[in-house]
């Protein structure tokens, strides 16, 4: 009898023990009474809610310290107090990547919605995809990438810790990334994840929102997943582009794209590239005579090709997919360096 | 009235304090022709610099016979720079030398005092304090300043401060002044020099510029053969290189060999080229 008593006492231990663990995997979620309440819910979270896929990147919950750190090696390369070693010494994750969102609306990700929004917010105006929301996208070293980097892409495409190890290693020209640091990178991504409130939801899909979590029905699934582009496409443009049709020179968005992009890395002072200059006529004009060259000096060479690591320079430009900057913007630029240089 | 100063400090500091924009590329490289600039390299960049001078092009030491100095090597400065911090630069050299000073091994502090800003301070100012050391073997001849007799004999020290102002995109000025001591001189010599000189930087485009620089001395002793230093040249940015193409009657390349070194004369046509090529790495 004792041993029957014994038995049953175990096996409700470990049951409850057993649907103990179930309960933390689970996102549970404060009650929610309005649609307000959802705002700053995490749009994975909910998404999880609602019975999609974890990915391999899932991080439960964000870890205060690790986002610390982790900040401060995508600001500076390394811990503030410099007990770890440069990622790179070439390069910041910044020098390439916003870390804010950067355009108005999230399911329209364009070249022209980029500069529009930088331009009202005063954004750099970079060639990589802004880390905001990065944690969210479930696809990276899209397109075209593989033909800069060839077979390196495969690992990373489906999986972001791969693709942070080929972008330190390669992109930056810098070292592998520690597993205590690839972690802290994470937790850094996941505090700038999308919140519901970044997908501009209206009033009427909120509501429908509220009422598929307390249901878990999973119709608001692919309403979210339609507000935000889940992979980054990248599309390398030709190195002479004809000027497109009925092109209008809009010259205020070629400066932006001049201060905001160019001066971003080639700035005086700045000393992350070989090559720097100023916003002045001497510059300009000097791009202006190399406008119609095909070399790293021509302006639309360098933006749709980039340069390439080689024996004794190793940090390398990367260039402006379409999805980055467009033809129209290309131009833009153009005009612009042609109106200054005279 | 604590209160007032303590306002007027805050304010006084707040102004100190209030970053402006930078003016940099006073000049393109660390060193107007032979002499420093007041640039600096950047923390955590180490340059690796190679100057080197053909013998003369003219005079009877010219001509066709050493294809104008070419066949002929006046002195060459290999060396590595390196900046510490943006504004605190080392550097080790080692230079064949010329006349007697040969096989000098030489180097530097040089730190950044003010940088000059677009509406805040007006000039760069920079400090240097450079020592040159000849390793060769001392001279039996007691009529030489390479009779060395004891180690610090071998020491030569120059030490100068320089002012430079980016006036446009094309055009900057420097002038500087500075104490040259060598520890043992000939007996009609004079062990500290008192100079000054000056740089004028013009560019034509972004990567072209000429520049002009010369160097006076004010007490040389009248009984030697020096004359002043005086140079031309043109430089050429490639992005990651600076070259120098230089015309100089001094035939040192380094400051603590040409100021008391240099006896050429360019109206005898005792005048060569020179050429400075660097490179640029971060560590």
């Amino acid at each position: 009898m004792k041993k029957k008593i014994l038995s049953f006492v175990l096996l409700i231990t470990i049951s409850i023990t057993l649907l103990s663990i179930d309960d933390v995997t689970k996102n549970r979620f404060l009650p929610l009474n309005t649609t307000n309440d959802l705002k700053e819910l995490s749009v994975l979270n909910v998404l999880l809610e609602l019975g999609a896929e974890k990915p391999n990147h899932y991080v439960m919950e964000s870890n205060m310290d690790s986002v610390r750190m982790g900040y401060q090696m995508v600001y500076y390369g390394q811990l503030k107090d410099k007990s770890n070693t440069k990622i790179s010494k070439f390069f910041v994750c910044t020098d390439c990547h916003n870390q804010v969102i950067e355009v108005a609306d999230l399911s329209k990700e364009t070249a022209e919605e980029r500069v529009t929004y930088g331009m009202k917010n005063g954004l750099p105006f970079l060639p990589a995809s802004t880390f905001y929301g990065l944690y969210n996208k479930s696809h990276w070293y899209n397109g075209d990438y593989a033909k800069k980097y060839g077979d390196l892409v495969k690992p990373t495409r489906d999986t972001l810790k791969n693709a942070i190890q080929l972008c330190a290693t390669q992109c930056s020209q810098g070292r592998a990334l520690k597993e205590w640091e690839m972690s802290a990178i994470i937790h850094y991504y996941k505090s700038i994840e999308f919140k519901v409130n970044d997908l501009n939801l209206n009033e009427s899909e909120l509501n429908q929102l509220l009422t598929d979590l307390g249901t878990h029905n999973t119709r608001s699934v692919d309403v979210l997943k339609r507000k935000y582009n889940s992979i980054n496409k990248a599309t390398f443009g030709k190195l002479n582009p004809k000027e497109p049709d009925n092109y209008s020179a809009d010259l205020k968005a070629g400066e932006y794209i001049f201060k905001n992009g160019c001066l971003h890395c080639h700035g005086m002072g700045k000393d992350i590239t070989n090559f720097e200059f100023d916003n002045d006529k001497l510059t300009l004009s000097f791009l202006e005579s190399k406008l119609k060259k095909h070399n790293t000096y021509s302006v639309p060479y360098i933006v749709r090709k980039g340069t390439y690591a080689m024996s004794g320079r190793k940090q390398y430009m990367p260039q402006y997919p379409l999805e980055k900057m467009s033809n129209t913007q290309l131009f833009d630029l153009i005009s612009y360096i042609k109106s200054k240089s005279k | 009235m604590i209160n007032k100063i303590a306002v007027l400090v805050s304010v006084l500091v707040a102004g100190f304090s209030y970053s402006q924009e930078k003016i940099w590329d006073t000049f393109e490289g660390t060193r107007g022709l032979s002499n420093h600039s007041t640039e600096m390299l950047y923390k955590r960049n180490m340059e690796f610099r190679v100057s080197h001078k053909f013998g003369d092009i003219a005079g009877s030491n010219g001509g066709l016979q050493s294809f104008y100095g070419f066949d002929n090597l006046a002195d060459v400065r290999i060396a590595f720079e390196y900046g510490i911090t943006d504004n605190i630069n080392i550097g080790l050299g080692r230079s064949k030398g010329v006349n007697e000073r040969i096989g000098v091994v030489d180097m530097f502090g040089k730190m950044r005092l003010i940088q000059q800003e677009k509406n805040g301070k007006p000039l760069n100012i920079t400090y240097v304090s450079a020592l040159a050391f000849s390793y060769h073997k001392a001279s039996t001849d007691s009529t030489l300043s390479t009779n060395y007799q004891t180690p610090l004999d071998r020491l030569i020290f120059t030490n100068q401060i320089i002012v430079s102002r980016k006036f446009s995109d094309r055009l900057s000025l420097q002038v500087n002044a500075g104490y040259h001591h060598r520890n043992l001189v000939t007996y009609n010599d004079v062990n500290g020099m008192i100079f000054t000189g000056g740089v004028i930087r013009y560019r034509f485009t972004k990567t072209l510029g000429i520049i002009t620089e010369y160097n006076h001395v004010w007490n040389r002793s009248s009984l030697t053969e020096q004359t002043n230093p005086l140079a031309v040249g043109f430089e050429l940015l490639t992005g990651g290189h600076n070259f120098t193409l230089v015309v100089s009657n001094h035939k040192g390349v380094n400051e603590n060999v040409f100021l008391s070194n240099t006896t050429s004369d360019w109206l005898k046509g005792e005048w060569r080229i020179g050429f400075t090529i660097n490179r640029r790495f971060k560590l």
